[in-house]
């Protein structure tokens, strides 16, 4: 009997947001099912659950039937579940065959039989027809490699099912054939595929059947062969997309230059040069790695600057730290949220008054009734929602916390010419993503200077005057928006 | 004023008053009425005073996000750099000074290991404690040093009214202008942030480094200052000095509600897990029980306030999830 993996009604909730809502779908072994969606869709949450990595909120699987409940990626791998993530997982100072076999490594009395490990591990080797030698330590392969390693490891394991997340982005065309070729192979094999992927082209290469989600919840599924790209994409993001861009109130008065960037380097970014008005809203396309957090983080004197000039307001500058950078009026609200913009276990006054605390000081203390005027000002020039701004950062949904870093830097205490925005709205639901175009063409109106940096080509289309693509770090291009399509863009990203 | 009342028995500060309260109201019973009396208080706050110091200097640098495992060989070494140069004639006052910065240079030292060699808190704290400990050996030659001094003993042995040690009048004087620093000011508002996430606050104009260092040389300095009382109240720089006591200082941050990763706590909640920990060990003794159960106890307690924080913690949590 072929194998069968199934959801019934999964949920997963996270403080503030509703990862996923009631996903129900089923597929069996021999097929290759892709789950498509835009960022933040969901995808790699379910994976995750499929993992045993995190646990559901609501719903149950079933693998070949049987309910499953991995209360540990252990749990899972045992029972046949191996998922290949978009990050890495390898142990660098460790050889290619100790990395396959990590965690199950052939025992021989009480240590590592090291040569069945390493004639397995050349075996599969082999067998993906590949260049390496199995005692290669993993530090010195490509990226590319490293990524065919995990691919092996988890085939090691004799999965009954199998889960891409994403296995393409950073591989070689050569390299994605390899993948498809041992990816049919698993097929036939009557392995259960779960395949994640932005790219349309493989797709409709690899797959047999589409499972859409969108904001956590399922939208819909279809065979491959009725599928086509304009479907799929409607599925994804839901056709008012289009009208949200059309109907933003955008900024048409631009002023002097504010930025310019010349001939810029450092160990990420290449010669990069591009100037910004007051009032205008660059965007920065292009696929993820290309450089764009690099170049702004340079910009922002995150990173160190080997060469290059940065001339803010005609004055050419040299920050030492973030502290020089905002002083002088340039802002970033940095890609990561959690990571690098909040302070999530302090509350949304505290955080939206960190860079002005200098200003709020009344003699030796700080003047909370000014500070408390700060923050109510942010709470309602961009409508976070809370009851009261004593509220912890990590309580509020992504939406409400990207719009606390926001009013961080255009309260009426900072004097910001320049914002630099790194994908703003990941993770952010569709409604709320709307509200926050329309703050930044709002920003733009008071003569701030904006760079907005997004992966999903329409929202930089839809929201950018001017738009610049990056690749490996270099600026491949620059267009208006009225001439920019999803296709220039791309062929520039990919260059 | 519900809702005032409701976080207010939701704060920790509360539930550790509480726990406090307990504490004494337990054992005042089993040592039938010995822990309340005039002499046995007298007792606790002089112990208090030294652990005050220590917890001052630990706290705040772990609500910045790091900790100090060098403070008890930083406070040994100073008390004693304080006895040497009295022993040589100086002034108390000069000598003090001097024990204070060559304690500050300990914190230098670690601050620079910590920040610009990127070494592990706990690997370069743990080395410095063992540096300081040997100086602190060699300017003694192995041997403890006299330290009589009219003023120093003065302060060290004497109380007001006889009863509230002039030490412990110097470490609550401490701890209030510390609370002062950390909840009115810039500098304060800076450490909590830090400690909540040090790479949030660089990108947001706040320097992480230069509060680091501060810190670590603040911890040295409250280590100087604790050993050199203790000294003062025994009138001799010993070789055994504080060796050890920073884990007195951590448990009692800890205890108090300061968290082990950074960005949260205060210092009255500091001074709760002081007496917590001092009026549990000295009730420990009043009871008859030996000082190997004391050590035991004193791990146990500080067990039970991290799983109680955890519990706190995941309730929180759980409010915040089904609150949407």
């Amino acid at each position: 009997m072929a194998h069968s993996l199934e959801f019934k009604n999964i949920g997963k909730l996270y403080p503030g947001v509703k990862a996923l809502d009631d996903i129900s779908f089923r597929t069996e072994g021999g097929k290759v099912l892709a789950l498509m969606g835009e960022n933040g869709a969901g995808k790699s949450t379910l994976l995750k659950i499929l993992a045993g990595d995190i646990k559901q909120s609501e719903g149950i699987y079933l693998l070949d039937g049987k309910e499953q409940d991995f209360k540990n990626p252990h749990e899972a791998i045992l029972a046949g579940v191996s998922v290949i993530y978009q990050e890495r997982q390898m142990i660098p100072a460790l050889s290619v065959a100790e990395n396959i076999y990590a965690g199950f490594l052939p025992k021989k009395g009480g240590g590592i039989d090291r040569k069945t490990l390493y004639a397995n591990a050349q075996k599969i080797i082999d067998k993906f027809g590949l260049h390496m030698d199995a005692h290669t330590k993993v530090a010195r392969l490509s990226v590319a490699y490293q990524q065919m390693v995990e691919i092996m490891k988890a085939y090691s394991r004799n999965p009954t099912v199998i889960c891409f997340d994403e296995p393409t982005a950073s591989l070689s065309d050569a390299e994605i054939s390899a993948l498809f070729r041992i990816i049919s192979e698993l097929k036939e094999e009557g392995k259960i595929i779960l395949y994640v992927s932005h790219r349309m082209a493989e797709i409709f290469q690899v797959a047999d059947s589409i499972v859409v989600l969108k904001d956590g919840k399922y939208v819909t599924s279809m065979d491959v062969a009725d599928a086509s790209e304009e479907k799929l994409i409607r599925a994804m993001v839901g056709r008012d997309i289009g009208d949200t861009y059309a109907n933003l109130k955008r900024n048409d008065k631009y002023g002097d230059v504010v930025l310019e960037v010349k001939n810029l380097n450092n160990a990420k970014v290449h010669d990069v040069s591009l100037t910004i008005r007051r009032g205008e809203v660059v965007g920065l396309a292009g696929l993820v790695g290309a450089g764009r957090t690099e170049l702004v983080r340079a910009i922002f004197a995150a990173d160190k600057v080997t060469s290059g000039e940065i001339i803010l307001d005609g004055q050419p500058v040299h920050f030492k730290s973030p502290h020089d950078a905002i002083k002088a009026g340039i802002a970033l609200c940095p890609e990561d949220r959690k990571e690098q913009g909040l302070v999530l276990f302090r509350s949304i006054r505290e955080n939206t008054t960190m860079p002005v605390l200098s200003e709020l000081k009344k003699g030796a203390f700080l003047d909370k009734k000014k500070e408390k005027e700060i923050a109510q000002e942010a709470i309602e020039k961009y409508d976070i929602r809370t009851d009261t701004m004593e509220k912890l950062t990590t309580q509020l949904s992504g939406g409400n916390q990207q719009k606390v870093i926001l009013g961080r830097w255009t309260n009426s205490l900072m004097k910001t010419k320049l914002l630099i925005l790194d994908e703003p709205t990941k993770g952010i639901d569709v409604g709320t993503k709307a509200e926050i175009y329309q703050m930044v063409c709002d920003i733009a109106s008071q003569g701030i200077g904006v760079i907005f940096i997004s992966s999903e080509t329409p929202e930089v289309i839809g929201v950018a005057d001017t738009i610049y693509v990056m690749h490996n770090g270099r600026i491949t291009g620059q267009l208006k928006r009225e001439e920019a399509t999803e296709e220039k863009i791309l062929a520039l990203a990919m260059d | 004023m519900k809702a005032k009342l409701r976080r207010m028995t939701n704060s920790k500060l509360f539930t550790l008053t509480l726990l406090l309260i307990v504490i004494i109201v337990i054992f005042e019973i089993l040592s039938k009425g010995k822990l309340l009396s005039f002499k046995n208080i007298r007792s606790i706050l002089q112990s208090v005073s030294v652990v005050t110091f220590l917890a001052i200097g630990c706290g705040m640098l772990l609500m910045s996000g790091n900790t100090d495992l060098s403070l008890g060989g930083v406070g040994t070494l100073g008390p004693m750099v304080l006895a040497f140069c009295i022993a040589a004639g100086l002034p108390w006052y000069v000598a003090l000074i001097i024990a204070l910065i060559s304690c500050a240079l300990c914190g230098l030292g670690n601050a620079l290991m910590v920040n610009y060699l990127n070494f592990p808190t706990f690997i370069a704290t743990i080395a410095m404690a063992s540096i300081s400990q040997g100086i602190a050996y060699l300017i003694s030659g192995g041997k403890n040093i006299d330290m009589k001094d009219p003023t120093l003993n003065f302060i060290g042995t004497k109380r007001l009214f006889d009863f509230i040690p002039y030490t412990f009048i110097i470490a609550m004087v401490a701890l209030v202008i510390y609370a002062i620093i950390l909840r009115k000011t810039k500098f304060g508002r800076s450490i909590l942030l830090v400690g909540g996430n040090a790479e949030a606050s660089r990108l947001a104009g706040l320097k992480p480094k230069k509060i680091s260092f501060i810190l670590f040389v603040n911890a040295s300095c409250m280590a100087c200052l604790a050993g050199s009382l203790m000294c003062a109240r025994v009138k001799t720089a010993t070789t055994a000095g504080l060796s050890g006591s920073q884990f007195t200082g951590i448990t009692a941050a800890i205890l108090g509600g300061i968290s082990f990763g950074g960005g949260t706590g205060g210092m009255m909640g500091a001074l709760v897990g002081i007496f917590i920990l001092n009026v549990f060990n000295n009730a420990m003794q009043l009871v008859g029980l030996s000082s190997y159960y004391q050590t035991v106890m004193s791990g146990v307690l500080l067990l039970v306030a991290l799983i109680y924080d955890k519990i706190m913690e995941n309730n929180r949590m759980h409010r915040a999830i089904t609150a949407k």
